[in-house]
């Protein structure tokens, strides 16, 4: 039993540094996460009920939200990664909570969702917070991502 | 068998007369070329000037980081190679204009060992493409010497008679330390001071660029228009962020014979608002585009240059926990810097985000600062606290 878990751990582990590096070779981590904004912005478009806009767009803040908590508790992460993960966390904390009207903001109108959306993929774009978080990091996060929406 | 001695005796006669014969077709010819001379001279002078280049325009493009954008439809784009694509198409639509494009490109490798140029430079020269070369950036230093190099290869010699430009297509362009602006290089630094230092090699021999645009995030800070204002008359900047979509460069295409010294001014407000207009056509998030007279800005740039240095030096020794702390804000919000002559030669376009704290924020001066935000503030903004309230 105890042989059968280490082996699906390494397994995992090699899965995880696999995608790592090959993420690491292809990619970019800043354009991997605008991708995952994008994304959602995309389906925000193709969806006419205003709910479930919401719920695609809250659900991305969250999911992202969840995968920095986690990066952001892990000892290996550096000090400088994690001031720019607590920064970023709160970068999409107002966005969560201008998107729901709660912490003094007013909420977004249903006729205005898609700009909203738009609006969060290009904020991201040009936020300088993600670009003071380390590649490894950065590729953490989508990796965690990935699994989380899994 | 005959004697070759005597066929060379025999032969001289002929030559001489052959000798005799070309330099009379080559009189004649000379003679008939000679009188038309004038007729011909003139004309080639008028095709000369007509092919004369009024305009020259340099324009760098870093593209060595992450540069990738998306439309408003979800397409995928990078900056640089976009960017790219509209210097080219500036140089290739005007007749009377050379062009050089220096693209500063991320480091590759062939078979994964062996390294690629990172550099890669045009030359056009009336709408059409002269030069285009490969080369390395500056390895070791973010200095400007392979570009001012090549462009010293190719300018015209009249330089001081054309109106120029100068355009820089990147990131923010730090102010103080600028490690990992390169991707490919971490460790090198560059810095606005880089920039500057660059600007002078590219116009040592000429007067400074009539104008400088700066696409680029927050370029309208006080130190960057001071450092780099001594190379240009007029510099258009985004005093907060740019999308990485960029100043539209339409405005350059096709650029008017008839320009006079006294049209910068109104020309770089053209350019300005057009590349407004497009931006605010596609942006939900902030838009500003500064035009600033460099002549007239220097008194205000005086009046603040020491508390601006005092808050570089606050950033130098800033460590990653206390740059959380510090954000960029419009200089107008600090008592510091508002000023009468801040306004003084410097024409703001300007749109707040459709959403975020800064939504209600109505106008900027053209003016970006720095300020520190206690640790309560940033925990307040974090939480979205009554500090950005909607009204």
């Amino acid at each position: 039993m105890k042989g059968a878990t280490m082996t699906a751990r390494i397994a995992f582990g090699s899965i995880a540094m696999m995608f790592i590096l090959a993420l690491t070779a292809n990619a970019d981590g800043k354009g991997e996460l605008q991708k995952y904004f994008n994304d959602a912005a995309s389906k925000v478009k193709a969806t006419e009920n205003p709910s479930e806009k919401r719920t695609i767009l809250n659900e991305s803040f969250q999911t992202m939200s969840n995968a920095l908590d986690i990066v952001g508790r892990s000892p290996s992460t550096s000090k400088a990664d994690r001031v720019g993960i607590d920064r970023f966390k709160a970068t999409l904390q107002e966005k969560q909570d201008e998107l729901a009207g709660s912490n003094g903001y007013a909420r977004v109108p249903d006729g205005q969702l898609n700009a909203f959306s738009l609006y969060v993929v290009q904020d991201m774009e040009q936020a300088d917070q993600i670009i003071s978080i380390s590649l490894v990091t950065l590729l953490l996060i989508i990796l965690l991502i990935v699994l989380l929406v899994r | 068998m005959r004697d070759p001695q005597s066929r060379s005796v025999m032969g001289a006669p002929h030559s001489m007369l052959f000798v005799s014969v070309c330099c009379a077709a080559l009189a004649v010819l000379l003679s008939s070329c000679s009188a038309d001379l004038p007729v011909q001279r003139e004309a080639q002078q008028a095709e000369e000037r007509a092919l004369a280049a009024t305009y020259s325009i340099v324009c760098v493009i870093h593209g060595d980081g992450d540069y990738l954008y998306h439309d408003t439809s979800g397409n995928e784009y990078k900056a640089d190679e976009e960017a790219l694509a509209g210097a080219k198409r500036v140089a290739q639509l005007n007749p009377h204009a050379e062009v050089f494009i220096f693209h500063q490109r991320p480091r590759r490798h062939f078979l994964l060992l062996f390294p690629l140029h990172d550099g890669e430079f045009y030359y056009y020269r009336n709408g059409r493409l002269i030069a285009n070369e490969s080369y390395w950036r500056d390895q070791e230093q973010s200095h400007f010497d392979p570009e001012v190099g090549l462009y010293r290869r190719f300018r015209a010699d009249y330089q001081r008679e054309m109106m120029s430009v100068f355009l820089y297509c990147g990131h923010e362009i730090p102010e103080v330390g600028g490690a990992g602006y390169d991707a490919s290089y971490p460790d090198r630094t560059f810095t606005v001071h880089d920039l500057a230092g660059g600007l002078k090699d590219f116009t040592r021999h000429s007067a400074r660029f009539d104008l400088m645009v700066l696409s680029t995030c927050f370029g309208g800070t006080p130190h960057t228009i001071g450092a780099l204002g001594s190379f240009a008359r007029y510099i258009i900047a985004s005093p907060d962020n740019l999308h990485l979509s960029y100043f539209d460069l339409r405005s350059l295409e096709r650029l008017d014979l008839s320009f006079r010294d006294g049209d910068v001014p109104a020309f770089a407000k053209r350019f300005a608002h057009q590349a407004f207009d497009l931006l605010t056509r596609d942006l939900q998030t902030t838009v500003s585009v500064a035009v600033y007279d460099v002549d007239r800005v220097q008194e205000f740039l005086h009046s603040v240059h020491r508390v601006y240095d005092h808050t570089l030096t606050t950033l130098k020794e800033a460590t990653p926990a206390s740059m959380a702390t510090i954000e960029h804000c419009d200089c107008a919000d600090l008592p510091a810097y508002v000023l009468p002559t801040m306004n003084e030669g410097v024409d703001v376009f300007y749109r707040p985000a459709r959403f975020g704290r800064s939504k209600h924020k109505q106008t900027h001066s053209g003016w970006e600062c720095w300020r520190e935000i206690g640790p309560q503030d940033a925990t307040s903004r974090s939480t979205g606290s009554r500090l950005f309230l909607e009204q």
